[in-house]
């Protein structure tokens, strides 16, 4: 099964090159992307009820947390894929790109998602770094698309920061398979055989590799205050990709922290990996919550709003108990799913009014009454208005939090996110409903456009009231991903 | 004849520290190159281990001569001014060099290795790392972050085949190739910046804020 998730965005990535019309490759490239999310549900169900696979000499290890990241990033990619169609042909239409150009597009967009699917499955912690430092060196070049001076900037300083971070990271890693040799076996950077003796493993070497870990892949993962690439690359990227980058590819190296984070708290118990996650995702929160308020550009907006996520998710993982963790596990589903619904809303209202600008932007609701209302949905959704799905997740770790007595914890989480929405709906209200600009009329929206926000407005609202229904099962979910 | 190399590493680095200009930068890199190529064959010969060997090679061809030559290339079809704008100058650089390393000792001490070459291989292992990461932040040249980047990889690479005799060998080539893409990615996005902004000074580059 695994084999067909890898091959399909190899596959397509071959056909970018034979393939001559743009639009049949977007049409091929949306469908593979739904066999790949269809094989990747199929992956899931065979994992929590079968156990773990192992392929080719242990190179390839799913398990259930595997499985879950790569659930994840399969739903993105086909809702983005599938909204890259429409996005490009527009570009395409309005003459910012040539043929040429969408063609490249849809070849990296491939590789992008192939190396971003590849990094869960692998086994062996050096290729995951490999796999994580390739995803970055792809997707500077959708970050640098459209070849603007901003655009070129963003992805410069994307790609530099990335790659020292992620240096340390692989510091981190050389320091993990140290701690493993001193047991005397045979060298290895598998993750499957370092956690079976995580017990044995050298306490403090571990402590000193945890912190290069978190600070590599944190950068990478947009944690605070290592997030500073994070607003850039994000407001310059192409929209379908902004919502991968944002959805997904912060996701893949908050996998690879649990990967240590799972070894860490075998080893060295639980107090140490949590005080460093809540306080990183602390430090994003209120980051992200100041940036948020002042903020004048709506992709930029969205991109901080992505660091606060993040902090929730590092806060929930931290705190450590099953609600908390099933929350963190359900909010990186939830977020991922919000955030490219918003990414894809943005980004149809940039390509109308040409600008990122908040205060050029009025009268949205008018204009695109579609986009409109699904945006106003999609921000009380982000912003964890019930009945959406993000409600449910904050609650569980904000819950998680007063159960386990962490009272400041809890009472910083309700004020960070009740400031985040009031500063989300001062900014989306005037936007949204706002006089309309001179010289804006109403312009009608393919169907082909919409049915993408329905498919991801589907699991946002349907989760949102159906988990009080099946907790039981969401926790023992969590407790399965965690166990390795 | 270890520590000489390993000491030659250390001078080599601390001579990236004081030069001014483009080529000269490059120039250093090859010499650390060319050390870290020794102490990898050595240590291939001597543990009769013929996949550090193919690593050696490897590090001779990659960091030695393929890579120095893309940069000055590079350096050569954008032709900006050579300069690499030292944000902090030499003599000051090379102090911070000084402290880094010194740091970098108390580190290695820290975890737990305090004798024999081990310890002075993490501690050269650690400054390369440093002196790198402080190259990048101190100079106003594109170049001299994708520079930085390389001699941080250098001494990470240094670390690993001291630390554990290296990774395992798949993972050690499948680093080289990433590594190697990711200069070649590094010097098209240099090439852009200059085409776009005639200039390649990272300390100007400051459109996005906020």
């Amino acid at each position: 099964m695994i084999n067909i998730i890898l091959g399909i965005p190899v596959l397509l990535a071959i056909l970018t090159l034979l393939i001559k019309k743009q639009r049949i490759l977007g049409i091929l490239t949306s469908i593979g992307y739904l066999a790949v999310l269809f094989d990747s549900i199929l992956l899931f169900r065979r994992v929590l009820i079968s156990g773990n696979i192992k392929l080719y000499a242990d190179f390839i290890y799913i398990d259930a947390l595997s499985a879950f990241f790569i659930f994840v990033i399969a739903i993105v990619a086909f809702a983005s894929s599938f909204y890259s169609v429409g996005y490009i042909e527009r570009d395409i239409e309005k003459g910012i790109i040539s043929d040429r150009k969408a063609k490249i597009y849809y070849l990296l967009f491939n590789l992008f998602c192939c190396s971003m699917l590849f990094a869960p499955a692998v086994n062996n912690l050096g290729i995951l770094w490999v796999a994580i430092e390739m995803t970055t060196l792809i997707s500077a070049f959708l970050v640098g698309f459209y070849n603007s001076k901003e655009s070129v900037e963003a992805a410069w300083k994307y790609i530099i920061i990335c790659s020292v971070g992620i240096i340390f990271a692989l510091l981190g890693t050389i320091l993990f398979s140290y701690a493993f040799s001193l047991l005397g076996g045979a060298k290895t950077l598998n993750w499957s055989e370092i956690v079976a003796n995580a017990a044995n493993l050298d306490k403090n070497i571990l402590k000193v590799a945890f912190i290069f870990i978190l600070v590599g892949y944190g950068t990478k993962a947009g944690l605070a205050p290592m997030h500073t690439w994070l607003p850039d690359a994000h407001s310059q990227a192409v929209a379908p990709i902004s919502a991968l980058l944002s959805g997904v590819l912060l996701k893949t190296a908050i996998y690879a922290i649990l990967r240590f984070g799972i070894i860490i708290i075998k080893a060295v118990g639980i107090a140490y990996f949590s005080h460093l996650m809540i306080l990183l995702g602390l430090v994003s929160l209120g980051i992200s919550c100041a940036f948020i308020l002042v903020q004048k550009d709506l992709k930029r907006l969205l991109a901080y709003s992505s660091i606060e996520h993040v902090g929730i998710i590092a806060i929930g993982f931290g705190l450590g108990s099953p609600l908390a963790i099933a929350g963190a596990i359900f909010h990186i589903f939830n977020h991922a799913v919000t955030k490219s619904f918003m990414f894809f809303g943005a980004g149809n209202i940039v390509s109308v009014y040409k600008k990122h600008n908040i205060n050029a932007i009025r009268g949205v609701i008018k204009v695109l009454p579609f986009t409109g209302i699904m945006v106003l949905i999609g921000v009380f959704a982000l912003t964890g208005f019930p009945p959406f799905a993000i409600f449910l997740s904050e609650i569980l770790i904000i819950a998680a939090a007063f159960t386990s007595d962490s009272y400041l914890i809890a009472a910083l989480l309700l004020l960070f996110l009740s400031i985040i929405f009031g500063a989300f709906i001062y900014h989306f209200g005037k936007m949204l409903f706002g006089n309309l600009p001179k010289g804006m009329t109403r312009i009608g929206e393919p169907l082909s456009g919409k049915i993408v926000f329905l498919f991801l407005l589907l699991p946002i609202t349907i989760l949102g009231v159906a988990v009080p229904f099946i907790k039981e099962d969401l926790l023992w979910i969590a407790q399965r991903l965690l166990q390795g | 004849m270890i520590e000489l190399i390993l000491f030659g590493i250390l001078a080599a680095t601390y001579l990236l520290v004081i030069v001014k200009r483009m080529p000269a930068l490059i120039q250093g890199f090859r010499y650390q190159s060319f050390f870290i190529f020794l102490i990898t064959l050595i240590a291939g010969l001597t543990e009769n281990q013929p996949g550090l060997l193919i690593v050696a090679l490897l590090i001779l061809a990659l960091k030695v001569f393929i890579i120095p030559f893309v940069l000055n290339s590079i350096a050569k079809k954008i032709s900006v001014d050579e300069n690499l704008g030292l944000l902090i100058n030499a003599q000051l650089s090379l102090v911070v060099a000084l402290l880094l390393t010194y740091f970098s000792w108390v580190f290695s001490g820290m975890l737990g290795f305090n004798n024999g070459h081990i310890s002075i291989a993490i501690t050269v292992a650690f400054s390369v790392i440093f002196i790198g990461g402080f190259l990048m932040i101190s100079r106003m040249k594109a170049f001299t972050q994708v520079l930085g980047l390389l001699i941080m990889e250098n001494g990470i690479f240094l670390f690993a085949s001291f630390l554990s005799g290296g990774m395992p060998f798949f993972v050690e080539i499948a680093i080289f190739l990433d590594v190697f893409v990711s200069v070649i990615i590094m010097g098209l996005f240099v090439y852009r910046i200059n085409k776009l902004f005639t200039h390649i000074d990272v300390n100007k580059l400051s459109r996005l804020r906020g």
